[in-house]
């Protein structure tokens, strides 16, 4: 499928900063159809015609030849349809801004590095993720101690209180979501995280017209020990916080058992900017929602030698010949 | 054909970024370029602008080394003299050295040389003051004219120096530069006379330059730009990376765990006590005195500066 413009009957996207569907051509805002494609087939675009070359578990792609933006309903529905999905909130425009306001003061990345022409190459992407639900029952028992000191004359008072701990609680873990992309490098996606979940919504494809896409291509089974293991992690933490307060704890036994569980299946906004230097590929992703970035700026040896030997050479000369100058006054 | 094209284009591209990352540079270094213009320019304007100032004072005599005592060679009294005529002409002062060995204090020499005290400070400084006046030095004129003399009696028991500042040395030189100098001769007199009196010569040229307020020094002018550069290569070279931001509650329903139970129950508790050791501590304080002098009026009248070390 894709979107058209009744007025126009060009390619409407979605816009994050009108919140709603938009013709770049004529400019009209609400002003798209649902079209499906002509002949059914996945590598036809159907609005030029064109062959489009689709990875095997895209989901929404652009058309490289008259810049539609094309969903594909069999990645989108059946079994591959989203439950739920939060829209980009945060253009491409906006996300260039990040970028350069966030590497600023990497004063020696590749000149090409932020320019208009390398961050135009920047793709907004729907990954898609599993979303999972865990009610768990959390038990601690432990040995703390409490100790307390003080002074009385010339002596010193060191009192040690031992403690037996219980600790009995309900955690409802919600949406604790991971990637369902083999592409999608998990460290990253982990770090990108969190995202606002009060801005989910109910999948609607219009959202993903002026994006690209992927269909889930990690089973929930396959991928649910990260989320496991999230929460496991949150869970000993949360207990540790009930007990804070102890010099010191004594384990004796902790136990987090999961009562239910629940998976969900959704999307989640990300914008990609490779920038390729010396051969290497220095990925950058941007949350769409948040605009959190995560990445490392490529380090130009060739520039910091000019700039740092410049430097140096001007501070050198100014100072030597400020104190020729003074010593001809 | 397409390929080329392609090709071609790529290669624009790249050709424009050199051009932006050249004016990009340019425009970093815009200021720095202008003030090593400018300053390289004032340099030319100033050396051009800056004329030599001629001797005034023709009374005076060629002579400025005085070795009564006798410490030092022929070579040596030769060299002195060419270093400090080399001096003079540079700072503008005349430089005298007289060296002598005869009994300054005491009533006996005050009969025999017809001194006007038996204190031997008061009569180093008369002797001094009297010699640079009498030979009417002074690099600019014969009375009260700039420069400086260091008189150094070597006469066994009596051994010290005394330093006669006139003009634009007395005005320049507060008591601690006086000091200063007479400490530089006071490190090599007694291994090394020579190298005593090139001493005095060199400490009182670099205390004449430092009044024309250089603020810094040579090592200053390497040192500072390299550590200037270390500081700005490390800050752009340094990047924040992303951290894990995702609180603990973060995928908690209400934020917050439903605790169902929660027992702190006490098993025992003990109490050790210590004595307290305790210690008393004092301290002390010194102190330090700090001389003084000032300036003066010679027997021809004549206004000095000036000080004496005792050995």
């Amino acid at each position: 499928m894709y979107f058209r413009c009744k007025n126009c009957g060009a390619n409407v996207i979605y816009s994050p900063e009108k919140h709603g569907m938009y013709c770049p051509y004529c400019d009209s805002e609400g002003s798209d159809e649902r079209a499906e494609g002509q002949t059914g087939e996945l590598t036809i675009c159907p609005t030029c015609g064109g062959e489009v070359e689709v990875g095997e578990h895209t989901a929404a792609t652009q058309c490289p030849y008259c810049s539609s933006f094309l969903i594909f309903n069999e990645r989108v529905e059946g079994k591959y349809a989203p439950g739920m999905m939060i829209p980009f909130q945060m253009g491409k425009e906006k996300c260039k801004q990040s970028l350069r306001e966030k590497f600023r003061k990497c004063r020696f990345a590749p000149t090409d590095f932020l320019s208009e022409a390398r961050l135009n190459g920047m793709q907004g992407i729907y990954v898609p993720y599993w979303f999972y639900d865990y009610k768990t029952a959390c038990r601690f028992q432990g040995e703390g101690t409490k100790i307390r000191v003080w002074r009385s004359g010339d002596k010193e008072y060191t009192e040690t209180s031992v403690y037996a701990i219980q600790r009995d609680m309900d955690i409802d873990f919600e949406k604790i979501p991971v990637d369902a992309s083999i592409q999608m490098p998990d460290d990253v996606m982990e770090l990108i995280a969190p995202f606002q979940y009060g801005q989910i919504v109910d999948f609607k494809p219009e959202f993903m017209s002026g994006f690209y896409a992927e269909k889930y291509n990690m089973d929930w089974d396959e991928v649910e020990n990260r989320a496991r293991a999230l929460m496991q992690e949150d869970a000993g933490k949360l207990l540790k916080q009930s007990y804070a307060g102890y010099n010191t704890v004594r384990t004796l036994r902790e136990d987090i058992s999961v009562r239910d569980s629940r998976i969900a299946y959704g999307l989640l906004p990300v914008w990609k900017y490779i920038y390729r230097y010396k051969e290497q590929d220095y990925p950058f992703y941007v949350n769409g929602q948040t605009g959190k970035i995560v990445g490392t700026a490529p380090f130009s040896g060739t520039k910091f030698l000019a700039y740092a030997g410049t430097l140096w050479a001007c501070l050198t000369m100014v100072l030597a010949l400020l104190q020729i100058l003074l010593g001809l006054i | 054909m397409e390929e080329r094209h392609s090709m071609d284009e790529g290669n624009s591209i790249e050709e424009n970024f050199k051009k932006v990352a050249r004016r990009q540079y340019l425009h970093f270094f815009r200021f720095w370029f202008i003030a090593i213009g400018i300053l390289a320019l004032a340099c030319v304007i100033m050396k051009i602008a800056q004329k030599d100032v001629p001797r005034a004072n023709h009374e005076a005599p060629a002579e400025r080394v005085y070795d009564y005592a006798d410490v030092l060679t022929d070579s040596e009294e030769e060299d002195l003299r060419e270093y400090i005529a080399r001096m003079e002409k540079r700072h503008h002062i005349d430089i005298v050295l007289v060296t002598i060995s005869q009994s300054v204090e005491g009533r006996a020499a005050m009969e025999q040389y017809g001194l006007r005290s038996t204190d031997w400070e008061q009569n180093m400084q008369d002797l001094a003051d009297d010699f640079w006046d009498e030979n009417k030095y002074g690099y600019n004129k014969g009375f009260e004219g700039d420069g400086v003399l260091l008189l150094h009696n070597w006469y066994e028991g009596q051994n010290g120096e005394h330093l006669s500042t006139s003009g634009s040395v007395e005005r320049e030189f507060s008591l601690h530069d006086i000091d200063q100098v007479l400490y530089a001769v006071d490190d090599y007199y007694a291994t090394d006379p020579y190298r005593a009196y090139r001493a005095y010569v060199k400490e009182v040229c670099e205390r004449m330059d430092g009044s024309l307020s250089l603020p810094f020094s040579w090592g200053f002018v390497i040192l500072v730009p390299i550590l200037v550069t270390l500081v700005y290569a490390i800050s752009g070279a340094s990047q924040k990376k992303a951290e894990n931001t995702v609180a603990v509650n973060a995928y908690v329903a209400d934020g917050r765990p439903e605790i169902q139970g929660s027992e702190d129950a006490l098993l025992r508790k003990n109490v050790v006590t210590r004595r307290i050791e305790t210690s008393s501590a004092g301290g002390r304080s010194g102190g330090g005195h700090s001389g003084g002098g000032g300036h003066h009026t010679s027997s021809g009248g004549a206004s000095h500066g000036g000080g004496s070390h005792r050995h």
